[in-house]
């Protein structure tokens, strides 16, 4: 039932946890609405952390692919971030030691490349292992990486970083002066506080679009792929892969699949991360991007792509409102404050909801070949929350 | 410095691996999660250690170095970590209904709480005990061995202490319990042993081991917040050279681990000595093998015992 | 009845002196036997005589220490399971598997082989023929439910079912596979006798259409009632193989049962 068509009745169609997310978010919006309006919060960074929770939702939809598709445990995450983020780096900035000033665009395949050498590196010795190996594995090489990226000078300019970062639309026809070019504005709707929109928040505009374009791809191409007979093999080898092989499926091939669609769109997330903080540092490469990750894809629910975006916002929420809350408020240092609140929210998720928020509920059936797109009979809650067979008929 | 020296040094760092790699070994078999936490328990060990030692001071004498407060501090250091281990077990992990991913998820968010709260109270940078340093022994200076007395103790006290846990393991009542349910979970629950109970005094083990290993690790080098995570994986690195399931094992892996680690600059020496073929190869293998990524190669070599001996050195399998 | 080596006239499924040891135990110890096109073939053994090892042996789980397997002339021996299935062997599990989060003819679509749609690019580059062969397998997998008589069942979600009409989902999947020949393990195990009847009706019915099948069951009713020939596994190797009748009376056979597997 589409929210377009009958709003009404898509509302009352939700789930407990559906219309419980919606609340939340809703009310969200319009607290950061009045605090826009009343000046509090400044726009050009309230775009910023728009742009911010998308490139979290971007993360989340790559380990979704991974984990929440195929129950990957990859904890490689940061990895893929940070080479998505030297590899248009490395192209792009003025400072890089290899090559530079070229096109973002030429950086953004470059990013695409690498994440996918990345990917078949590390992809190849851990996809056959068990779960928890694969975890220790994956974390131990995303290691690796980044002690590479932090010695190797010569390469990626070790622990300075990569400045003179151009935006990506740096050479476009409309886009690249659009900052400059689109005139200041001045909204008044409380008397006496004034919003002011000028180049920064024009800028910072720009990479909203930009990321939203970025997340729109993924999450096309995602939608596409779940719901498919190819998201239906993943699936069934989260399950049980001996099943899968039973029935024929080359599971290797196909979590090698998963495993490279993810790193691929996590790389994206890190291409984004370049040409928004315009500078990259093996800071950037820390385990605890990985982490975030995570806790927004067990919190959102695994597999889910709506649960995806709402784990990222939770996750620019606590990034940024510690920091905020820090200025303001609490003597508290708000690194870790930020540890403390994502492990706290990792074992309540695990206590007391370890499906996540908003649990797949998608009939994995390509659409087309289903009259009634592909929802299954379900009561209140959704199908994970079915425990155990019925009874014997 | 020598390759005596070396192996003196890789025989420290060894004996803290081995203390955490036990630990992490012993909870794998019988609590069956790979434990994230493991190395902020260390961490955990190391801090509750400074706060003693600030609040007693000396007391009087030292032995090998160290204030007999020291040692107090290494005792509370132990049991806080234990206690720590055990409220965890029955407060987050007994109550949860999900399998072993689920564990080992919610162990990294109990590893994140860990370290919060120590970088809450204590701060993000480096600190270490109030201890004076000391001179490495005169008598081991000439064969290029440069250890202190500080060190003979923590190699002392982690030969102790896995004297002990041998002792506990083939001698006790309690150890017997233990091996069997590593070995075979539900013969065990089935032929009686009260497996909650000897969970409990395995993490108590486990957890213990690891604090010591915090305290040592604090002598050795410096606190940080981060220095359990910082080793957690070489540890996880060890546990798994030397065998999932076998506390042997573990120990024999940490301490392969550590001295590969610290003998790490001799190997580096080795390689920019000779002649090595093709000049880019000598470049590649320069770089790789060099201090910086000592603890690189541990996570390579952990890779390549999963995928080509997954039992490791003495346990069992990987797929 | 001599041991094995029976010359099968059309062989789908020749197992030739297979052996398997687990440190130092010979759990297939030089098994032979084969499987004619269109029987119901039994294998029966007391616990402990290796029926699983060699179902896993067979299938490509385990690989073997020695000895051949072969599927329709062709040697799948130490192939992985997903390319023995590809030559038409698909097998059961013991224990049905728990799909979380699928319903049954979502779970049902899983069995269907070289679907186009199970190609990542093809998803994007024909999706029109993904569609079609999507819409086609959906239809024959609801037809197979309906002759199984639990198409009432195809949105429930697959947790939501009993274990006995799991296994009845599990068994019109395999059809879905198209298999040259069909090895259940323990189709019956713990399932009530109402689901049970319908199973062994199942069963008859495919394999009046021309499955073959070879199981493994320990309740002796079933397997004395459906299947012809059996063979008879004990410590590792055929014991024999023969009629329901003749190996019942077989003393060889009551006496591995009554002295007890190893």
């Amino acid at each position: 039932m589409s929210l377009l068509s009958d709003p009404k009745g898509a509302v009352a169609d939700l789930t407990r946890p559906e219309a419980w997310v919606l609340g939340v978010s809703v009310a969200f919006m319009l607290f950061l609405l009045g605090a826009l309006l009343t000046g509090a919060l400044g726009p050009t960074y309230f775009l910023f952390l728009v742009g911010l929770a998308g490139m979290y939702a971007l993360l989340s939809f790559g380990l979704n692919a991974q984990w929440g598709f195929t129950g990957l445990i990859n904890f490689s995450v940061a990895a893929f971030f940070g080479i998505g983020a030297y590899g248009s780096a490395l192209m792009t900035a003025s400072g890089s030691p290899i090559a530079g000033g070229f096109n973002p665009i030429v950086g953004l395949v470059v990013a695409l490349v690498a994440a996918f050498v990345l990917a078949l590196l590390i992809g190849i010795p851990t996809l056959r292992l068990r779960a928890d190996y694969l975890a220790i594995a994956s974390l131990g090489l995303a290691e690796v990486v980044r002690l590479i990226v932090l010695n190797e000078r010569w390469l990626t300019n070790g622990s300075a970083g990569l400045r003179g970062i151009p935006s990506f639309f740096k050479g476009w026809p409309v886009l690249s002066t659009f900052p400059e070019t689109m005139p200041g504005i001045r909204l008044v709707v409380i008397p006496g506080s004034p919003v002011i929109l000028e180049t920064a928040f024009w800028q910072a505009s720009l990479n909203v679009l930009l990321v939203l374009a970025f997340a729109g791809a993924a999450y096309f191409v995602l939608r596409r792929a779940h719901q498919s007979p190819w998201g239906r093999v993943l699936r069934t080898i989260r399950s049980d892969e001996d099943l899968a092989r039973a029935l024929g499926k080359n599971t290797y091939s196909f979590k090698m699949q998963s495993f490279i669609l993810g790193s691929l769109i996590m790389a994206l997330a890190g291409v984004f991360y370049t040409h928004l903080n315009l500078y990259v540092g093996p800071g950037d490469l820390d385990p605890i991007t990985t982490f975030y990750a995570w806790v927004a894809v067990i919190l959102g629910g695994s597999g889910s792509n709506r649960g995806a975006l709402f784990g990222g916002i939770v996750i620019v929420t606590i990034r940024e409102g510690t920091r905020f809350l820090n200025d303001v408020a609490l003597p508290i240092d708000p690194a870790p404050l930020r540890l403390l609140l994502i492990g706290v929210v990792i074992v309540a998720v695990m206590r007391y909801r370890p499906q996540g928020i908003l649990p797949p509920q998608r009939e994995l059936i390509w659409p087309s070949a289903v009259d009634g797109g592909g929802t299954p009979d379900t009561p209140e809650s959704g199908v994970r929350e079915q425990k155990g067979g019925g009874s014997d008929e | 410095m020598t390759v005596l020296g070396y192996l003196a040094n890789g025989l420290v760092f060894s004996s803290i691996i081995v203390l955490g790699s036990i630990g992490l070994s012993l909870v794998y078999s019988i609590a069956d999660f790979a434990n994230f936490a493991h190395g902020d328990t260390m961490t955990i060990g190391a801090y509750t250690a400074l706060v003693t030692f600030g609040a007693v001071g000396g007391l009087g004498g030292a032995v090998l170095g160290l204030p007999y407060g020291f040692f107090l501090a290494l005792v509370v250091g132990i049991a806080v970590a234990a206690v720590v281990a055990v409220g965890t077990e029955k407060l987050i992990y007994e109550p949860l209904d999900v399998d072993s991913i689920g564990l080992l998820i919610t162990s990294i968010g109990i590893a994140f709480i860990y370290r919060a709260v120590i970088q809450i109270r204590f701060g993000s940078g480096f600190t270490r005990f109030d201890i004076q340093p000391l001179r490495p022994i005169e008598s081991l200076v000439p064969y290029g061995v440069r250890v202190t007395l500080h060190d003979v103790a923590i190699v002392g006290s982690a030969a102790v202490l896995v004297v002990g846990l041998h002792v506990l393991l083939q001698y006790t009542d309690l150890g017997r319990k233990m091996r069997a349910m590593a070995d075979n979970p539900d013969l065990a629950r089935v032929s009686g042993i009260r497996t909650k109970r000897v969970k409990l005094w395995t993490w108590v083990i486990g957890a213990g081991l690891a604090g010591a290993g915090g305290v040592f690790l604090g002598l050795f080098n410096q606190l940080s917040p981060r220095m359990g995570f910082n080793l957690l994986l070489v540890i996880f690195a060890a546990v798994i050279l030397g065998g999932i399931g076998s506390v042997y094992g573990a120990m024999a892996g940490g301490f392969l681990i550590g001295m590969i680690n610290q003998l790490t600059p001799f190997f580096s020496n080795v390689v920019e000595a000779l002649p090595i073929a093709p000049n880019w190869l000598e470049t590649v293998l320069e770089n790789l093998i060099s201090i910086e990524y000592a603890n690189a190669i541990a996570f390579v070599i952990m890779v390549v015992v999963l995928l080509v001996r997954p039992n490791g050195i003495a346990g069992e399998g990987a797929t | 009845m001599s041991e094995g080596a029976l010359p099968k006239r059309d062989a789908v499924l020749r197992v030739d002196d297979l052996q398997k040891s687990f440190g130092g135990l010979a759990a297939t110890d030089h098994a032979s036997f084969a499987v004619e096109r269109g029987t119901i073939t039994g294998l029966i053994g007391p616990n402990g005589a290796g029926k699983s090892t060699l179902f896993n042996l067979i299938s490509g789980f385990y690989e073997p220490d020695g000895g051949t397997v072969e599927v329709n002339g062709i040697d799948v021996t130490g192939m992985e399971p997903y390319q023995v299935a590809d030559h038409g062997l698909i097998r059961t599990f013991q224990t049905p598997r728990k799909l979380e989060g699928m319903t049954v003819r979502e779970a049902m679509l899983v069995g269907p082989r070289n679907q186009p749609g199970e190609s990542f690019i093809k998803l994007f580059a024909t999706p029109g023929a993904v569609g079609e062969s999507e819409s086609a397998n959906l239809a024959e997998a609801e037809r197979i439910l309906e002759e199984f008589e639990i198409d009432h069942l195809a949105t429930q979600p697959a947790t939501d079912i009993s274990g006995g009409q799991m296994k009845l989902v599990e068994l019109a999947r395999a059809m879905l596979a198209e298999p040259e020949v069909l090895l259940l393990d323990e189709p019956v195990a713990g399932v009530n006798p109402t689901l049970a009847k319908k199973l062994k009706d199942q069963i008859r019915r495919l394999n009046e259409q021309g499955t073959t099948f070879l199981l493994i069951e320990h309740d002796m009713e079933f397997v004395m009632d459906v299947a012809d020939p059996i063979v008879v596994l004990d410590q590792g190797h055929v014991l024999t193989e023969g009629t329901p009748e003749g190996v019942r009376s077989d003393d060889r056979v009551i006496d591995a049962y009554l002295g007890g597997g190893t």
